[in-house]
Order: C-alpha cells, then structure tokens, then sequence
C-alpha cells in the first residue's frame, strides 16, 4: 500500500461510488468533505474513515453500503499503480499501519457482500422496459373492469387484469377514524378561548375584550400501517397486495412492511408514483419473497423496532397474511398482545377467509383473532372495499368472525 | 444585533477546540468518553459548523453527549423536546398576555395611556428555547439540543431548516433577532419516522453504536466513582449478553449505570446470580424481559467470560 494517499482524487471516486451504491451524494456532501479535510487532515484510515463516514452518511441503513465502498476506494486509491495525479495531496502517516483492516464499526456487520444496497438494477432497468412495453392504462375501460374484476379472486386474476386493477385500488379511500392533535385552529364554535387574538382584537375596543374569539383542537387522521405477508402460501395474493400496498402508501401516507420469514420496511421503495418504478424497487428491497413464514418473529421484530418507538402508537394496524404460521402460534399470540396494547385498532386481512371451508383453525391465525378488532377477506376488489371499512372503523364485525 | 460577531465566535471555537483529540479530552474531563466516530462528528459539527443528527438505539448517551459538549464549552445545553404537534409559539416565543393584560389595567386604573410599542416590548416576551439560543450572547456558542425531532410534524421540521438556514428570528412587533454566534445545533432522532431529506442534507450524521465492553466499563468507572472495578467488569459482562439475548428493550449505557449503582448501595462487590436478581428491575424494565432473562437462568447472565 502507498504511503500517501490522493485526498481529492479520492474524494472524488468516494463521492462517485457512493452515489452508484445508492448513498446520496450531492455537490454539497463534497464541498463540506473537502472543507473537513483541509480542517482536520485525517491522520490514519481511521481518521479517514469516521470524517467520510459523518459527511456522507445520513441513515443508518446506509452504513453497510457505506463500508463497503470506503472499503474498495481506499484499497484501491492507495494502489501506487493507479493512475493517480497529485502526489503532493496531504499524506496520510500511519496508513501502512492502517492495512486492510475492515473499518471499525464494520466488523459486527459481517461481509459487504449481501450488503443493503438499494435496488441499483431496479432503477437502470426501468427506462429500457418502459420503451418496449406500451402502456397500458385503464380510463377508457375502467367502469367495465371495474364491473367484470370487482368479484373476481385476485388469485385468479393475470398479469393484464392486475395491472388494470392500479387506478382501481385507490377507489376505496383509506381513511383511518381522526384523532385531536395539540394544535388548535380559529373557531367560532371553538371550546378554547384564544387569548392573543383576543387581546390583539381588544386594541381596537379601548382595551376591552369585548369579542372572544374562540379556537378548537383540529383532527388529524391516525396513522396507517399495513404489514403483509408476501410468504409461498400468499403467493397467487402478493402482485394484488402490494398494488394495495402502493396505493396505501401513495394515497393514504401509509407504512408499509412486507415479511416472511424477516421484516422489511417498504414505505421509502412504494414511495415512487410510477407503479412499475415503485413494484420493481419494492420486489428488489425485500429479499425473502415465497419463503417461509414467521409471523410471530415478523410481528416482534416489527413491535420491538418500529411498533414500540412510536409507529404503532394510537395507529391503525392492518395486516394482510393467511395465518399460516411454521413457528410457535404462543410467540404470535404474545406480540398481537403487544401490538394490541398499542395500536388503536388491528384489522386482519386473511384472503381464504372468503373459502366456504375456511375455519380459523390454523395455528397462527387462531392466536391471533382474539387480539384483532376486525377480520375480513379483502380477496378481491369488492372485498378490498370492506378492508377500507374497517380501517375507518365503521364496519359492525368486532372481534373475530 | 447583528452577524458581525461571527467571525470572533469562530477564532474562540477554534482556540477551545483545536483538533480532535483535544476534543475528546474536553469531553473526558467532563467524564464523557466519546470514541473516536462521535468525538469526529462533534469536532465537525463544532469547526465546520454544521447541524449533526445523532442516531442510536435509546441509552446509548445521545442527550449525554449533548450535555457533556455544553458542559466541555462552559455554554448552556439548551433543550427542544419535541412532541407531536408541537408549534413556533412553545419553541420559539410567546407574548406574556395575562402580564401585558394586566399592564393595561394598571394603565387604566391609573388613568394613564399606553401606547402598543410598550406592550410589545422585549419585557413581556417569553424566549423559548430557539429564541434563547439564537440570543445566546457568547463567546462560545450554546449548544442547542432539538430532542426526539421525528416525534414532531413534518412542517415544523420545515421551520426548524429555515431557522437554521436563517440563524435569525423574525419577531413582527420587534423585527429580527440575528444570532452574533449561532448556536452548535445537536438532533436527535428516534426513527419513529423518516426525517426529510432536505434536513438530511444539511446535517452532518452519526450513529451512536453501545460501547465496547472496555469502554463501558470505564464510562462505568467515572458515573459510580465508588463502585468496585470487579463490580464494574462482571455488569459490563452480563449486559453484553442481555444487548445479545433478544429482549423487547435491551439495557442502554444509563442502565448499566443505574444497575451498578443499585448494587453498589447494596454493598456488592462481585456481580453473582442472587445480587443480579434482586436487581434486575435497574436494568430490564419490561416482565417478560425479566421473565425470559430468570428462566434462560441467572448463573449464565453472570458467568465469568
């Protein structure tokens, strides 16, 4: 390894490999790096390391990327065959010393190399296939889809008639029951008196509050937060769910989670108003797609990271599995009791609810029935409706069938 | 006011904190041990300047680490604990109404007349937290802690960026109060939700990791001063592998503090299976943790190695 180190030829490559593993890295990130190493220059890689890592990092999802790519740019800055320019940059004392260790912090993370970089591939695809496949949107069609697919299972739908089911999926408005927020607006219904308005008035009638103006609390809609089991036993229900999901998160401000047998958050990926755009990052996100299900181990990594810190708080929970659960049904029954104490309502979204057979029986789902304040199908669009009724709380079905 | 001053709040910065390693030696002597990542991000935060959002699981010493800074630069920490809903009126000023009221029926009583600019007048303002920071008169900078800022609304996120922008409050009936040395501003965020990405930009980030087992029980050391070094190792020990068992809520750095100190009152001197049982409530703060630690057996929490 060389003994001195090109700082702006690395700042540079750093920058530009940090952009291509989906870090953010703007024009702005690099003159605050540049003025940072010129305040303090870096004595060692270490040094190195934890100046790039506080100007470039700004989530910690994105630590693992960021190791990653720290890690080949200074391997292969401090190559003396590279064709590097500047010799007389700062130099690094110490870096021999420094070898090849992994960054400290990165040990416990493990290899790079199933790191959490976001969808690179999902974002260069996308151009290419928008060209060769027209689109295909519904206005025209739309009041016949919605007629003939209304009824249809979405397990049985293909691949034309889920796309035409897009603009469709946002019809039910999702409106989860408001909560009061601190804040308060000018009424004149209002409970509160508004004192500064009122003494501001008051200048002009001498001093005298002669007319109250009143405020009142304003409502906001509770959060939303739809988790769904993308598992092999909800595979013919997964294309159908996550539309639902866009359309949540688009349309709703929702949360969105997938899992089967671990959790992913995908609230940043259905983000994109493009469906496909949002599809394609969403599918490369989550990494366990017809796997196994672990819903008792999903829900206590939901409760435990995203539930308890405030998420779930006064929040309508809405979750979309069969129940078929390969682990302990006694873990799923302990984390609905959790989720339970505090979500404002759960809703349970079970499609083979809809099957004249169809008993709760299953393990995890007869744990988790006690805990849920409604249960419904949601299998096709007219049932999706019904979801949307229970997350406003205004269907009559509590608690199990 | 003005932003003259700017300048000399920088050569002061710059004299109290020259690089680095004096900064982590500051913190040291105010019995704050920063690793190299945090006493990194502070130096920036600090020399650039530049807003720094601390991240970490709950106990890792976020608020801690604001509060040493403060206490290294002999500032004030001041604090914004956010909530939902929060507004400009609880973090920036309000007018003090029943004292501006009762000024007019004094007035009035008195027979006299009081014209509006004396109402509004620097005696009935109420400086809340972003105001009392902007005015903080040197010559080092307070430090500003906005506490929790993903409870708040994302448009008071919206406001917090251009009052950092801005370095100065507009106060209408006043006009603008313009910071001479602008405050150090330390975020703390939970992940309860995304914060903006253009806030993002601005700040710089760092990650709080739980202390190397070493660290911790050196950081152990400086809290509970009288505390047995045996004491003080076999904790570091067991919450090591409480941080690894999967509970709903693992120890952060406060409770391992709070746990030495419960058994130091109790006079131990070697963490065993009985002690670490009557105190585990210092530690573990939900049932069914405790639950799952006694029956995966105490003797194993305390084991040597």
């Amino acid at each position: 390894m060389a003994e001195r180190i090109d700082l702006p030829a690395f700042a540079a490559a750093l920058g530009r490999e940090l952009h291509a593993a989906g870090v953010p890295s703007t024009p702005e990130h690099a003159v605050r790096f540049a003025r940072a190493l010129a305040l303090a220059p870096p004595a060692d890689r270490d040094a190195l390391y934890w100046t790039a890592r506080t100007v470039f990092l700004s989530h910690h999802d994105q630590l693992e990327a960021f190791d990653r790519v720290f890690a080949a740019v200074f391997d292969g800055a401090g190559d003396p065959a590279g064709p590097r320019g500047d010799r007389n940059a700062p130099p690094l004392r110490g870096a021999e010393a420094g070898e090849r260790r992994a960054p400290p912090g990165a040990a416990p993370l493990g290899t790079g190399a199933e790191g959490g970089a976001p969808p690179r591939a999902g974002l260069g695809g996308e151009a290419g296939r928008e060209a060769d496949e027209p689109e295909r949107d519904v206005p025209v069609t739309a009041a016949s889809a919605a007629e003939r697919l209304a009824d249809r299972d979405f397990a049985a739908l293909d691949e034309q008639e889920l796309r035409a089911l897009r603009g469709l999926m946002r019809e039910p408005a999702l409106a989860p029951p408001p909560r009061l927020t601190r804040r308060a607006r000018r009424d004149r219904r209002g409970d509160r008196l508004d004192v500064r308005a009122t003494l501001r008035a008051s200048h002009r009638t001498g001093g005298d509050p002669a007319r109250r103006i009143m405020r009142r609390r304003t409502r906001e809609p509770r959060r939303l937060v739809v988790i769904c089991d993308v598992s092999g036993s909800m595979e013919h229900y997964t294309r159908a769910f996550l539309q639902f999901l866009h359309a949540a998160v688009g349309g709703a401000g929702a949360e969105a989670f997938v899992f089967a047998t671990r959790l992913t958050r995908l609230t940043t990926a259905l983000r994109a108003r493009q469906p496909d755009l949002a599809l394609e990052r969403a599918t490369a996100a989550a990494r366990d797609w017809s796997g196994g299900t672990r819903i008792g181990e999903s829900l206590q990594r939901f409760n435990d990271d995203h539930g308890r810190r405030g998420m779930a708080r006064g929040a309508v929970v809405v979750i979309l599995s069969d129940g078929w659960e390969r682990g302990d049904p006694d873990v799923v029954a302990e984390q609905m009791r959790r989720l339970r104490r505090l979500a404002h309502r759960i809703v349970w979204v079970n499609p083979r609810r809809a099957s004249s057979r169809f008993e709760p029986r299953v393990g995890g789902m007869a744990a988790a029935l006690p805990y849920c304040d409604a249960f419904v199908s949601g299998h096709s669009m007219r049932a999706l409706t019904e979801v949307a009724a229970a997350i406003a709380g205004n269907d009559t079905r509590r608690r199990g069938t | 006011m003005s932003g003259a001053a700017h300048s000399g709040a920088e050569a002061a910065v710059r004299e109290a904190v020259p690089d680095v390693d004096a900064l982590a030696r500051g913190l040291a002597d105010v019995d704050y041990l920063a690793d190299e990542g945090l006493a990194t991000a502070l130096f920036f935060a600090l020399r650039l300047p530049q807003p720094l959002l601390l991240e970490g699981e709950a106990g890792v010493g976020k608020t801690e680490a604001a509060k040493s800074l403060a206490a290294m630069l002999g500032t004030p920490l001041i604090r914004l604990q956010c909530y939902e809903g929060i507004d400009a009126a609880e973090a920036l000023y309000e007018w003090n109404y029943p004292r501006q009221l009762l000024r007019i029926r004094i007035a009035e009583a008195q027979g006299g007349e009081i014209a509006e600019e004396d109402l509004f007048s620097a005696e009935y303002l109420i400086a809340r937290p972003l105001l009392q920071a902007i005015r903080h008169p040197g010559p080092l900078p307070a430090v500003l802690l906005v506490d929790e800022l993903d409870r708040a609304d994302d448009d008071f996120e919206a406001f917090l960026l251009e009052l950092l922008a801005e370095a100065g409050i507009t106060i209408p009936e006043l006009g603008t109060v313009r910071a001479t040395h602008p405050p150090l501003v330390i975020l703390t965020s939970n992940r309860t939700r995304d914060l903006h990405d253009a806030l993002k930009r601005r700040c710089l980030y760092h990650w709080i990791d739980y202390p190397t087992p070493e660290r911790e029980v050196e950081i152990v050391r400086r809290r509970v001063p009288h505390a047995a070094r045996t004491l003080a190792v076999g904790v570091a020990g067991a919450v090591r592998r409480l941080r690894a068992a999967e509970l709903q809520k693992p120890p952060g750095v406060a409770e391992t503090i709070d746990w030495v100190a419960a058994l130091t009152l109790l006079g131990v001197e070697r963490l065993d299976a009985a002690a670490a049982g009557r105190t585990l409530g210092a530690v573990l703060k939900y049932r069914e943790d405790q639950d799952a630690i006694r029956a995966a057996g105490l003797e194993r929490l305390v084991a040597d190695g």
